[in-house]
């Protein structure tokens, strides 16, 4: 039963009430809703995966950050792409090596890379990462990628 | 002047659904389509989420949208890769692949 263990249920527990919360304008309160909240507490304690949450909170905020102005540079760099008349582009296949370790840190680099500007992951084999880029030059910036993300789960590279 | 900000940020957010969708008839083959729909469809979803949430006025609806767009987000980038990485393999890998 190392899944339910007390701290697991704790956080699941937390993620509930306040889903529920949201879900229902803080007025869920009844019999039937503390019964759904329980139910989704056990659920996401059983299943959650918690590599992903072994964060450093404090690189946190950063990480935000940096997230939210590369994926709307992200947005704003296709959208000029495929509007222009001339369509700008130059696909090709990057290969990288990784350098983050398997679990929460690749999986969330994964995810990420398709939203960073003109980048797009299509296949991870062994220690390598098969990247597709729009045009040259985009490599650079997933170095910046990785590293806050090392940051953020507080490992050096 | 709320209301102002809030359409102004759902129409910006409806021209990156549009723009998105032409990168989608436009772009060469099944990569270069995917990085349209996702990256200008999450800028998009964002903002008009960004626009409701100030003309919904209350805080529950604003967190419910929050809510939503983390989801959409999520669903997004997951099955961007997950298509991409289906493509890679079905045309042979990254040397036969055209990119």
């Amino acid at each position: 039963m190392a899944r339910l263990r007390p701290y697991r249920l704790f956080w699941a527990g937390l993620a509930a009430v306040l889903l529920w919360a949201v879900f229902t304008a803080g007025t869920g309160w009844d019999p039937l809703g503390l019964l759904v909240v329980a139910a989704a507490a056990l659920a996401g304690a059983w299943w959650a995966p918690t590599d992903l949450l072994r964060v450093s909170w404090r690189a946190l905020p950063g990480f935000v950050l940096f997230f939210v102005d590369r994926s709307l540079r992200g947005g704003v760099d296709v959208a000029w792409r495929a509007l222009r008349p001339t369509l700008p582009l130059e696909p090709q296949w990057v290969v990288r090596p990784l350098r983050l370790p398997p679990g929460g840190p690749r999986s969330l680099l994964v995810s990420v890379i398709s939203l960073m500007p003109g980048t797009l992951c299509a296949e991870l084999v062994d220690d390598e990462l098969v990247v597709h880029a729009l045009t040259p030059g985009l490599d650079g910036k997933l170095d910046d990628l990785e590293q806050h993300i090392a940051r953020l789960y507080a490992l050096r590279l | 002047m709320a209301a102002v900000v809030a359409w102004s940020l759902i129409a910006v957010g409806s021209g990156f659904f549009l723009a998105g969708t032409v990168g989608l008839l436009r772009f060469p083959g099944v990569f270069s389509r995917l990085h349209a729909l996702t990256k200008a469809d999450n800028v998009g979803l964002g903002l008009l989420v960004l626009g409701l949430a100030i003309l919904a006025g209350s805080p529950w609806t604003a967190l419910k949208l929050a809510v939503i767009w983390a989801l959409a987000l999520l669903a997004g980038t997951v099955s961007c890769h997950l298509i991409a990485r289906y493509a890679l393999r079905e045309q042979g890998g990254r040397e036969r692949a055209e990119p």
